[in-house]
């Protein structure tokens, strides 16, 4: 059971500062918005959700300087985000802008 | 009588026995002996016609200290009632109350001062001794000849080429030198001016005065601000009066003493004063207590350990903030300093004063039942001075990573605005107490003790406050792989960086063991919030007790909720205690102060007590208590501690040490051993049993048949343990 990957692209709505970790790791949370028309049941549907992400390290840095309403392409894997919270919450691997 | 009977450093209660090696050494003095392959120190405590060991057998000393002045009889009596009081061995009694220098092989003496003086020849030739020509022998002659003796920073001042003349001189016969003891240097400026005394403080010191021949305990309870220590002065005053007579004032930290010898070195530029705290080099200690012996030093300030030093002419023993834990040693013999202050008092007879804001409950109870005198200034000394008003903040509706209630920030923002000084009271340096894992709730524990370590976030570090251990913060949780872990709670450096955010206008300061760490940190810190270049304090205990600071009119008070509810049925004294200290350090000059506790628990009776400044009422609500639990003061207690690297010799010490306890007829309680709550500290798995006894001497018969069956448990030499008489903590 490792499998977990996911592919998502989206407009970015939320920016946190950049802060760090107490060893000193560069960390920051972004939020994005996807749209967009996916198949279900062999027929077209819109799909709409928002997505909590987090990047850390040399993706950090570049994260930090994204734009609100910039389009980007994530991959990452799911967790949840904390002991008490079950929402899911993105770990970026990849980070492009489209 | 050929034979010393000596005390020696070792954890053995026996005497042993030397020959004295044909020296004339004195009881009380010191000696060099052959023990084993080695050589230590050793007092002599009696000479002897005859040894249980064979003449033959019988080592000699090797070296006799026969110069130094011995330790005077009460010394040692006073030593010899502690190690038994206390269940320590003599000898270890006796030689860790010396200074250090005292406990190595060479001489300890006062420093010589090398003078140079006239020959009675050149006296009687007068300046015709000397050829006119020589110009710099005649200045030096003159200036000879109108004193006894000149040592070299005089003689400089003089000429400066001195000492070329001087040696001229000597090789004619006309100059001598000498060795003249060093005495203490005195001030010439003159004395501060003593404030009058308000009518309470009057009313205190004359009752004391009228009794002070004779041995007495006074209790002076004065709220914070209220001039203790002006009554301390006072009465130094008056007593020192007496030529000779000399006083000892015992502080209960060495942070407190270099204000306290100021004010004391302002008001006595005369009289002949020594510090001793374990934070002066071993010389000057040792120096100061030999000036304390001779008599020469008249006033004797010093910190728990200088309980022990002989003082010729005793007429006086102050103890300030008599109430606090620092008096009590928490290693080796485990002595209260207070306690021993007033056995000291009581066979020197002469009286002896203990004050504070917030008494100890045992002194408080010898107030109530007449073995104290009390006596209370319940006003401010200064003019016009109220006490500050204590409010309590709840802080159950505060998001919990708030660390600060927005009326506690408005409270301080006025202050800045009315360029007034804040305080901000945590006990707590560091930046976070823990540091945790929010994703499976791993926290960084401490590898040698059951604590956790705290985060100093400055240095990447993480430290153990209880054992030293340190080390890197980690990457990620050890345990799940998250990097992003989480300093939680709030510590010192974590207040001072959301203050620094908050106003980042204001002068902040912090003020903890941290940041204190150099010699001076703590003077500096005390002259820049007297010259106002501070706005905000943010500090531990450090800041809580003694310190004056006329321009600070707000404390606050953040997070000492879980004293209230700690198994130490002390801790509600402590805390009370603690809480009053750092309220009185506001509003102490004339403008009005205020404090603001936040809490979860504002209901609590302790912080009723508090807000309404009654020390009285919570203190008699706390005996009540104490005397409905069988509690000291009115019950005697002694803890057995026991510790080793396993948890299974400690058990088994307790099992023998219990049987042992079993076979002695006794009528006092011996409870089953139980673990602390730090059960491994240093690497150590700890255990401990309490005693209870309704009177001392039982206790002390008791103690004394036990201990010297523990001492002979083949169990006990697998463990490190002791014994604490009268122990202040759990």
């Amino acid at each position: 059971m490792s499998s977990n990957r996911l592919v998502i692209e989206g407009e970015v709505v939320a920016l946190d500062l950049l802060r760090y970790t107490p060893a000193g790791i560069p960390l920051v949370n972004i939020t994005f918005r996807h749209t967009s028309i996916q198949n279900e049941a062999g027929m077209k549907r819109q799909a709409e959700c928002e997505i909590q992400a987090v990047a850390m390290g040399e993706l950090a840095k570049k994260a930090e300087k994204l734009n609100i309403g910039e389009q980007i392409k994530v991959t990452g894997f799911l967790a949840k985000k904390s002991l008490k919270n079950d929402r899911l919450m993105l770990h970026i691997n990849e980070l492009k802008t489209i | 009588m050929r034979i010393l009977r000596v005390a020696l450093d070792l954890p053995v209660d026996t005497l042993f026995d030397y020959l004295d090696g044909a020296s004339h050494v004195k009881v009380g003095q010191r000696v060099l002996v052959p023990f084993g392959k080695r050589q230590i120190i050793a007092i002599v405590l009696a000479r002897v016609a005859v040894s249980e060991i064979a003449d033959n057998k019988l080592k000699a000393i090797l070296q006799a200290f026969e110069d130094e002045p011995p330790l005077p009889a009460a010394t040692l009596q006073l030593l010899k009632f502690c190690a038994d009081y206390y269940q320590y061995p003599l000898g270890q009694a006796l030689l860790s109350a010396l200074p250090s220098r005292l406990r190595e092989a060479r001489p300890a003496l006062l420093p010589k001062l090398t003078v140079f003086k006239l020959s009675e020849q050149a006296r009687a030739a007068g300046l015709e001794a000397i050829a006119p020509r020589a110009k710099l022998q005649r200045l030096l002659y003159q200036a000879l000849q109108n004193t006894e003796h000149l040592d070299a920073t005089l003689l400089a001042t003089i000429a400066s080429g001195w000492r070329n003349g001087i040696k001229q001189m000597i090789s004619q016969g006309l100059v001598m030198t000498a060795e003249v003891e060093h005495l203490l240097q005195v001030n010439l400026a003159s004395a501060s001016v003593s404030p009058p005394l308000n009518a309470d403080q009057q009313q205190s010191l004359d009752v004391i005065l009228a009794e002070r021949e004779a041995f007495k305990v006074w209790l002076l309870y004065g709220i914070t601000g209220s001039g203790k220590t002006e009554v301390y002065m006072h009465l130094l005053q008056a007593v020192l009066a007496k030529p000779g007579s000399q006083a000892l004032v015992l502080v209960p930290e060495i942070n407190l003493t270099p204000q306290l010898e100021a004010r004391f070195r302002a008001r006595f530029p005369q009289m002949h004063m020594v510090m001793l705290h374990s934070q002066m080099n071993e010389s000057e200690r040792l120096h100061g207590w030999l000036r304390s012996q001779n008599g020469d030093a008249r006033i004797i300030i010093g910190t728990r350990l200088s309980v022990f030093t002989p003082i010729k002419h005793l007429a006086l023993i102050v103890v300030d903030e008599e109430h606090d834990a620092s008096y009590k040693q928490q290693d080796g013999m485990r002595y209260s300093a207070r306690d021993i202050a007033i056995l000291r008092a009581k066979s020197a007879n002469v009286p002896a004063l203990l004050g504070s804001a917030t008494p100890s409950l045992e002194s408080w109870h010898n107030a109530q039942t007449g073995r104290y005198h009390l006596l209370q200034l319940s006003n401010r000394a200064v003019l016009g001075a109220a006490l500050p008003e204590i409010k309590c903040i709840d802080v159950r509706q505060l998001p919990l990573q708030e660390a600060l209630h927005p009326q506690l920030i408005a409270a301080m923002r006025q202050r800045l605005e009315h360029g007034e000084q804040s305080l901000l009271f945590i006990n707590r340096r560091g930046y976070a107490p823990v540091l945790l894992c929010n994703a499976c709730a791993w926290v960084a524990p401490c590898t040698r003790c059951s604590s956790r370590l705290v985060v100093h976030l400055r240095d990447k570090r993480m430290r153990c406050h209880h054992c030293g251990h340190e080390q890197r913060m980690p990457m990620q949780c050890p345990k799940c792989g998250n990097p992003d872990l989480r300093p939680a709670g709030q510590g010192t450096q974590r207040l001072e960086e959301l203050l620094t955010a908050q106003f980042p206008q204001a002068r902040i300061l912090r003020v903890d063991r941290d940041s204190m760490r150099n010699k001076h940190a703590i003077s500096a810190m005390t002259k820049a919030v007297h010259a106002q270049e501070i706005d905000i304090l943010v500090g531990t205990q450090m800041l809580a007790k003694g310190h004056d600071f006329p321009h600070l009119t707000l404390v606050g008070v953040i997070d000492t909720d879980s004293a209230l509810f700690s198994p130490d049925y002390r801790a509600a004294e402590k805390l009370f205690a603690q809480l009053m200290q750092v309220s009185g350090r506001a509003g102490r000059a004339g403008k009005s102060g205020e404090v603001l506790i936040q809490t979860a628990f504002p209901d609590h009776v302790l912080f009723q007590a508090l807000q309404r400044h009654d020390y009285v009422a919570f203190a008699d609500s706390l005996l009540q208590e104490r005397q409905m639990a069988n509690f000291p003061p009115y019950c005697f207690e002694a803890l057995l501690r026991a510790e080793a690297p396993h948890y299974e010799p400690v058990r088994e010490f307790f099992r023998a040490a219990t049987a042992a306890s079993e076979t002695l007829t006794h009528n006092l309680a011996v409870y089953d051993p139980v673990r602390p709550r730090m059960e491994r500290l240093k690497g150590m798995e700890r255990a401990q049993l309490l005693i209870q006894a309704s009177a001392r001497p039982a206790l002390q018969k008791f103690l004394r048949s036990w201990v010297t069956m523990l001492r002979a448990l083949p169990q006990a030499g697998k463990v490190r343990w002791s014994v604490d008489v009268d122990p202040l903590d759990f």
